[in-house]
């Protein structure tokens, strides 16, 4: 068992020693520098020794290699620094939109994950069938479609136009409420970019449900369970569903990793203020810092979740358990 | 049963709250575009609208008004030396911080000090010049300077915000301190990064009650989406220009009126004077006569725009020269190409030099702006008619200055051909722009990222510098336009309008102030009396 953990954990750190290295070395391989963004858009009146200063500042005129261990011992102390945009520090910006990002984008993978499974079960089940086809096409449709365009369609009709839900952002700007109202506040600003991001991700999980309960269907022990006399409901629940769920949960699992990395295009629509943007906005501004910090996350994020599927598999699936 | 229930529940509580909790007489919603860090002086991100809402926070000595001239502001007298070096201030009693604490003398002196030491891209530049600054009580103050500068007025004095010195005088790290203690017409009561800041009037603003009581303003990070709101009536106006597409919608929209004034921010075809074959004049008058600017300000800007003067100084601003103008024509760009010896040796559609090389060059336009992308097209295309090949390289920001002005620095060189480039409106409102554009020493030409070299121009930009009589400076720049217009080191395409929308129901009495827009001081305050 230990040997289990002591061959696969060494894996993982080999792992995110390579991001480690990776997350330093990318971003400073990107052409230009940080410095209109470290001294504001007037820099060019800068002269010399105020630019040695500013690059002196942040650790920029070191060597490489020196930054390189700066930002190893940073992040062993568990530091991840201080932005160079904003001087604030990284833990606390990530630590105020993280929230954000996983409510939304881990909602939106749950339910995506479960709508589609239960619509690819019921439509490989009824095989051929105007459910089947019908819910295919509309799959294909949300599939195809580029995420900022529904989002701008769902504010037209929802927001823009029936008023139901708000246009933009996290919470009413400015609005003191506390309690309920909070909560509503919230819940209705999330519903749309909740939405769009929800039925993008549906198709993939739809599909992939299809395909596998129609394999499960062709299986021999699905013929002995009707054989058996079971009703077509047991069979389908006890017998076909739990078998063809394996891959499902398998991208789930990939995905959960993924969240910490936000959905960018869906939260500049909305002006949701989630990890996604932070990242992007980062990459502009050669934000080192920022760009290093969240990438971190990321990786760890993507680590633990693939250490939780190789925990989990065992049990979801008797077949890999190890003798 | 039970499901149902709660799904009326829901239902109910979700159409209870429909109704938009603010909204209130006195509350303006005014949408941003990003993050402004913590609208204080050393962490406001942009120039515009940064600076302009930083200012209704922290103010600097002067205002500009409305057709940018700095007038006295926190100053209530002031007088200045024949030669210009020493100015003498006496301020408005009884200023106050939102704090409470008096306003003083001493936190002038502290603050033009503190920048010094404390390098900022955009003061410490300003303040270069100090040789000394004395206080004689709390509302006087002299500053001398060790030579006569044309841009004092206008860059520290209307510029620089002051900081309290009894807050500032300990920090060592401006970039991470976020105290928003500053002395004008508002306060920030609330901040949420990335989402909205919060700013309430100041009630005891020693020049008067401002004209707003709340600005609240969102983070809206998508054009169409910020549009989509103000029509919506869920933002009152927005920092936002309004697109040309959108104008006529907007103006026949009720509820909401659309503002349009000049706009100083430009666009323009930057040459690489140091280009082998781009240096050579000939060449350069012949792509620019190829451009058909008024074409493009009609398909580009629907007409809201000006086409661009070649001397680069927009045709409402006070120094423009009108004996500087410039007609474009194919005829004549063929027949400059062809006096100059560029003709289609290979038969291959495109010209080559007289030593063979053919005239094909890289064309660099910045990513997410559409209308310069646009814009670079169509000068491939008319280039492509005279046979000169231009092949447009759209890029993001920092690539494209990491070819163009790498790092920041003029002094670091260049390497590309040619980009679509503009400047902002606050180069236009600069004294001494042409020589920060034109100069060929780059401590002295900071923006002058093509290379430049011209001898006269230099000796026009020193002495731009020095001259603090602006009858004299209209003399000077006019002279540096007439140069610059005939050697072509850049090509002024449009200047694009400013055009601003807002709700009629909230807020109307918006000031435009020219080249700029409605977002400014005097919008929201009006001046103090003397």
């Amino acid at each position: 068992m230990w040997r289990f953990f002591a061959g696969r954990g060494a894996q993982y750190l080999l792992v995110l020693g390579l991001t480690v290295t990776l997350n330093f070395a990318l971003p400073r391989m990107m052409p230009g520098s940080p410095m209109v963004f470290l001294a504001g858009e007037d820099v060019g009146f800068l002269e010399p020794q105020q630019r040695a200063q500013l690059y002196a500042l942040y650790g920029l005129d070191q060597p490489q290699w020196r930054q390189f261990l700066t930002y190893l011992g940073n992040l062993a102390r568990g530091e991840l620094g201080y932005s160079f945009q904003r001087g604030r520090p990284i833990a606390a910006m990530i630590g105020e939109r993280l929230p954000y990002t996983l409510l939304l984008v881990g909602l939106a993978l749950v339910l995506a994950t479960l709508i589609g499974a239960a619509l690819g079960a019921l439509a490989a089940w009824r095989r051929g069938g105007s459910f089947d086809l019908g819910t295919l096409g509309v799959a294909m449709l949300f599939e195809s479609v580029p995420s900022f365009w529904l989002g701008m369609i769902l504010i037209a009709v929802f927001a823009a136009g029936l008023k139901w839900f708000p246009i933009f952002g996290a919470v009413t700007a400015g609005a003191a409420l506390s309690g309920w109202a909070l909560v509503v506040d919230r819940a209705r600003h999330l519903a749309l970019p909740l939405a769009t991001l929800t039925l993008i991700t549906i198709p993939g999980t739809y599909l992939i449900m299809r395909y596998s309960m129609l394999a499960v269907l062709g299986e021999q022990y699905i013929a002995t369970a009707r054989a058996k006399g079971l009703a077509e409901r047991v069979v389908l629940r006890r017998h076909a569903v739990r078998n063809a769920l394996l891959p499902v949960a398998t991208v789930f699992m990939l995905n959960l990793g993924f969240i910490a990395s936000g959905a960018t295009v869906t939260e500049t629509v909305f002006s949701y203020p989630g990890i996604g943007r932070l990242l992007y906005e980062a990459v502009l501004n050669r934000d080192y810092p920022v760009l290093q910090g969240t990438f971190f996350i990321i990786t760890v994020s993507v680590i633990a979740a693939n250490i939780l599927a190789d925990l989990a598999y065992p049990f979801i699936d008797p077949r890999v358990r190890r003798r | 049963m039970r499901r149902l229930a709660l799904v009326v529940l829901l239902g109910a509580a979700l159409a209870a709250t429909t109704v938009p909790v603010w909204g209130q007489a006195g509350t303006l919603r005014m949408a941003i575009t990003q993050n402004e860090g913590a609208l204080n002086p050393y962490t406001y991100v942009t120039g515009y609208p940064g600076w302009n809402l930083m200012t209704l926070v922290y103010e600097p000595l002067f205002t500009p008004d409305a057709d940018n001239i700095p007038r006295p502001w926190l100053v209530r007298r002031f007088t200045t030396s024949a030669d210009g070096k020493t100015w003498s201030f006496t301020l408005h009693p009884n200023l106050k911080w939102h704090d409470g604490r008096p306003f003083t003398a001493d936190d002038i002196k502290f603050t033009y000090e503190y920048v010094r030491r404390n390098t900022h891209a955009r003061w410490t530049p300003q303040v270069r010049n100090i040789e000394s600054i004395e206080t004689a009580g709390p509302t006087a103050l002299t500053i001398k300077l060790s030579a006569a500068s044309s841009g004092f007025l206008a860059q520290p004095l209307a510029d620089l915000p002051i900081l309290p010195r009894h807050l500032w005088e300990s920090v060592a790290e401006p970039r991470r301190f976020n105290d928003v203690v500053g002395s004008g017409p508002y306060r920030v009561a609330e901040m949420r990064e990335g989402q909205f800041y919060r700013l309430v009037a100041n009630d005891t603003y020693f020049a008067g009650r401002p004209k707003v009581r709340e600005l609240i303003l969102p983070i809206i990070r998508d054009a169409t989406v910020t549009f989509t709101a103000l029509k919506a009536a869920e933002i009152d106006t927005t920092v936002r220009p309004l697109s040309p597409e959108l104008v006529a919608e907007f103006e026949k929209a009720g509820g909401i009126k659309v503002v349009r004034g000049a706009g100083y921010a430009s666009t323009l075809l930057q040459f690489n004077m140091e280009h082998a074959i781009l240096r050579d004049l000939k060449l350069r008058q012949a792509i620019a006569n190829a451009i058909n600017t008024r074409l493009m300000v009609r398909l580009l800007l629907l007409g809201y725009g000006v086409v661009g003067s070649p001397g680069y100084v927009h045709p409402d601003s006070p120094f423009y020269n009108p004996e500087v103008t410039f007609t474009a024509s194919k005829a004549k760009a063929v027949q400059l190409l062809n006096e100059a010896g560029y003709v289609d040796r290979d038969r291959d559609g495109i010209r080559d030099a007289p030593d063979g090389t053919p005239l094909r060059f890289t064309l660099l336009t910045l990513a997410g702006n559409p209308i310069r992308v646009r814009g670079a097209d169509l000068i491939r295309t008319w280039l492509r008619d005279v046979g000169i090949d231009a092949r447009v390289l759209v890029q993001e920001d920092a690539s494209i200055i990491a070819q163009v002005w790498p790092d920041f620095d003029v002094c670091k060189g260049r390497k590309f051909d040619m980009a679509v480039f503009g400047w902002s409106a606050p180069v236009m409102n600069r004294t001494t722009n042409l020589r920060d554009l034109f100069h060929s020493d780059c401590r002295f030409g900071t923006i002058n990222i093509g290379g430049y070299r011209n001898t006269v121009v230099d000796q026009l930009g020193v002495d731009l510098a020095a001259t603090v009589d602006v009858a004299k400076q209209k003399r000077i720049l006019f002279d540096m336009q007439k140069v610059i217009a005939a050697d072509v080191p850049i090509h002024v395409l449009f200047y694009q309008d400013g055009i601003y929308a807002y709700r009629t129901d909230k807020h109307t009495a918006w000031v435009y102030q020219k080249g700029q827009g409605i977002v400014n001081k005097l919008s929201f305050v009006d001046p103090p009396k003397p």
